[in-house]
Order: C-alpha cells, then structure tokens, then sequence
C-alpha cells in the first residue's frame, strides 16, 4: 500500500490543487451554476483521498462538498465565504502531504 | 462430443417465453419453446447458462418449426442468424472444454424424490466425470432436506424436480429467492409435468426448466464444459471498474493487480459496455456519482434489463447508510467505502468472489 501512495499521491497532490484553485475561484465569484461542479469535483477529490487512505483529507474534502451545495441551494455570499474557508483549509492540509512511503502525511 | 445445453430467452410479438436450446452453430440454433412465432418471424434470442454463461442477446428469426418428436425431443424453432464474434467464441469456448481451469469441484444439489433418478444422476457423473472431483452431486429427497443442506452448504447449481413431496419444487425455489443467501444460486427445475411446472417454477424463479425425460449426457456435458471454465481464486479473476476519475481508476487497476486479479477500467458508459462484452468480468465495480449516470442505476440495469449474473458492487465516498441503501435497491451484491482504503476494497473483491454474503 506504501507503494501505491507513493507512486498515486504525487498525481493526487497536483489534481487536488487544480480543484481547489478553481473552487476558490468560483466561490470568490459568487459563481452558484459553476459550484455544482466544484461540488462534484470535491466528491471525487474525497473518494480519491479515501482509496489513498488520507482519512483527514477525506473529512475536509466532504464538509467543503456540502458547503459547495449550500452555496449552490442558497446562492448567499455567506455560504461563499464559508466555502472559501473550506477550501483553503483544505489546500493547507493538503500541502503538508509528503509524497513518499516514510512520511504519508496526515491521515 | 455429447450436445451443449443453453438457457433461452424468445421475445416475439410482445412476449417474452423462457426455454431452453441447443444444437448451436455459427448461424443457428434449435430452441425448444411453444412460442407461436411462425417461419419467418424475426425475434429477439438471449443465450446463457444460469451460473457460468454470462447473456448474449442475438437478433434472429425463425427457420422453421419443428413437432414434437420422440420422447425427450420436444418441438420447437430453428432459428437462424448472422454470424457474430460473440456467438464465435462461444463456440470456441464449448470447444476448449476439456481443459481444467477450476480448482474446486461444482457443486450441485439435486432435489429429488426419485432415489433411481439419483442414482442415474450419479452414474452420469461418474461417466462424464471420471468421479466427483470435477463435479460433486449431493442428494436431497425433499424440500425440507434440502432447506437444511442449502442452509449449511455451499453450491454452484440446484437441480429440482417440481413434483415433490410435501412442498413442490415451485415453492422451495420462491423460498431461496426470498432468502438473501441463496436469491442468485442458480436453479435449474425439471419436470414432466409440462407447461403447467414450467410456468410454475420459472415464476417462482428458476433460470432454468427442462423437460423430462431429461438427456443427461446434454445436460452433464454443458456442466463440464462450462464448469471446467470458471475461473478460481488465484487465477486471474477478472475485474472491471466504472468510475469518472482517472485517478480512481489507475489507483484500483494498480492495488487490484498487485493482488493478482486481472483488471479492466472505463471511465465512460460506452467504454464500459464496451469492455463488459469483450472481457468477460467475473466481478464489476461500479462508482455511485458520475456525470453521466448514477451507478445504482447502471447496476440495476445491468441486472434487470442486460441479465447479468456477475457481481455487482457499488463503490463510492457516500455515507454508509445512503450507500447500504442504494446497493440494496439496486441489486448489487454489496458496496465498498472508499473510504476505507485501498487494502479494504482489495479484501472485499476477494469476499465477493469466494461467494461470501455481501
């Protein structure tokens, strides 16, 4: 499994980052059609973290999925706001990730 | 070489019939079915073998009808169609029979009242077999004898005769579909009791109803080509993964090949179909949320429309109840978290594979 975490989470990493910036940008932009899809994106984003066994992303990664869909349901700049805290939230965890099989990173 | 005996679906006219063919060639087949398709008629055929040949559907039409003959040759349609690369290598498949590629023997329950009709059925294991280390019959003599068997051991196929004592065939074979461990375990009815059992116990839910006088060389001789054929744990079971992210995929075909199994995946639903039909997958896993299709959806209908008979798990980042819920309204054989890992969806494909409850 070390191995498969190793070779996966650099691949990970650089998806995970792209996701983020764009859901940073939709929610800076009280975007509500685009965050169905930063939605979307952070479901897989969560699934993918969980196969890799980064529990502590997972849970990040689905609390800033049901932000996204109350921000799509409420289209209130509040719920934008708390979406952008989600995310860079998770974009900081997300970093401390360590690409190889010695320091897996939080979990 | 004895005749190879296929379960066949006919649906013609609005209806659909469920009998059994054989005598299969590149361009034909014999169904046995009292289905009032005239020559001529063109309908639509599905082929399998409840357990050990997954469905393949082929458009055809009617060749011509045939009486009934001598006892245990009853009437039906020729059919006829166009040469296929599937219906090719099915016949390649028939044809390779005699090579072993399970490691366990099949294992079929016979329910029967008839200790001669039992005894019939050992001798032609014994003749087909060389003995039961390819194929092991074990003997029930009435519904309540083979409740407690099927309660404590575990099988490939039940044969059942409709007539029995006490409680007839028809209601046993209700009874294990309403039972979660034994809804898919194939059941092939048998009967001389004609339409009337037919009707009775493909209702109930058998996959299959043969006509007594049964030719057992038919019958033993499908088993043990397509029973030599399942692949055992070990041996490169195959699995195919549905799922949008590419990540997902690369991740799963990796940590499942490392454990040895052969894997396919697809990240869209022609892709899939595509790859069902060709590689032939003995375990299926299915994401739940994808852009085009919810996954619960596509296992259902995999089940309900294409028959497919393989495991179907659901795999997702859901929360656990949703997910339960889904997989149980769906008909899949269970679901798998990903958030568990790696290690948990690997140990879960190897426990849906050994047949163990969902």
């Amino acid at each position: 499994v070390n191995d498969l975490q190793a070779r996966f989470i650099p691949q990970f990493i650089d998806l995970a980052r792209g996701r983020i910036a764009r859901g940073i940008d939709v929610a800076t932009k009280n975007d509500h059609q685009g965050v169905g899809l930063t939605a979307r994106e952070l479901h897989a984003l969560a699934g993918e973290a969980g196969l890799l066994g980064l529990t502590a992303i997972v849970s990040l990664a689905r609390d800033s999925e049901d932000k996204a869909r109350r921000m799509q349901a409420s289209q209130s700049s509040e719920d934008a706001a708390a979406l952008v805290a989600a995310l860079r939230e998770l974009g900081r965890v997300i970093e401390l990730v360590e690409p190889t099989p010695d320091t897996k990173g939080p979990t | 070489m004895g005749r190879f005996i296929l379960r066949a679906e006919v649906r013609w006219n609005g209806a659909t019939t469920v009998s059994y063919a054989y005598d299969l060639t590149p361009g034909s087949v014999f169904v046995v079915s009292d289905c009032p398709a005239p020559a001529g008629s063109a309908l639509w055929l599905r082929l399998s073998f409840p357990g050990v040949l997954e469905p393949l559907d082929v458009e055809a039409h009617v060749a011509r009808v045939r009486p009934d003959g001598a006892p245990g040759e009853p009437g039906g349609l020729e059919l006829a169609f166009a040469a296929s690369s599937r219906i090719a290598t099915l016949l390649a498949r028939l044809d390779d029979g005699e090579r072993p590629r399970s490691e366990r023997a099949y294992r079929v329950l016979l329910i029967e009242d008839s200790s001669f009709m039992h005894d019939m059925f050992a001798f032609a294991v014994e003749q087909f077999f060389g003995g039961p280390g390819v194929l092991a019959i074990d003997h029930a003599e009435d519904a309540e004898r083979a409740w407690d068997k099927l309660s404590r051991e575990p099988y490939d196929l039940v044969i059942v005769d409709y007539f029995l004592p006490a409680e007839d065939g028809a209601s046993l074979i209700a009874r294990m579909r309403r039972d979660a461990r034994l809804a898919r375990l194939p059941v092939v009815a048998i009967s001389i009791g004609g339409r009337n059992a037919r009707e009775a116990t493909l209702s109930a839910g058998a996959d299959l109803f043969l006509d007594k006088p049964l030719v057992l060389r038919d019958l033993f001789n499908t088993l043990r080509v397509l029973s030599h054929q399942r692949r055992g744990r070990g041996e490169g079971e195959r699995i195919l993964v549905l799922d949008d992210s590419p990540l997902v995929l690369a991740l799963t075909r990796a940590a499942l090949e490392q454990a040895g199994f052969r894997v396919a995946v697809a990240e869209t639903l022609s892709r899939f179909e595509q790859a069902r039909v060709e590689f032939e997958p003995d375990l299926i896993l299915v994401d739940v949320q994808m852009p085009e299709a919810f996954g619960d959806d596509v296992a259902s209908t995999l089940r309900g429309f294409h028959g497919v008979q393989v495991p179907i798990v659901l795999v997702s980042s859901l929360e656990e109840d949703e997910l339960a819920r889904r997989a149980a309204e769906a008909h899949a054989n269970g679901y798998i978290r990903k958030s568990e890992g790696m290690t948990e969806l690997v140990r879960r494909c190897r426990e849906v594979l050994d047949g163990a409850s969902p």
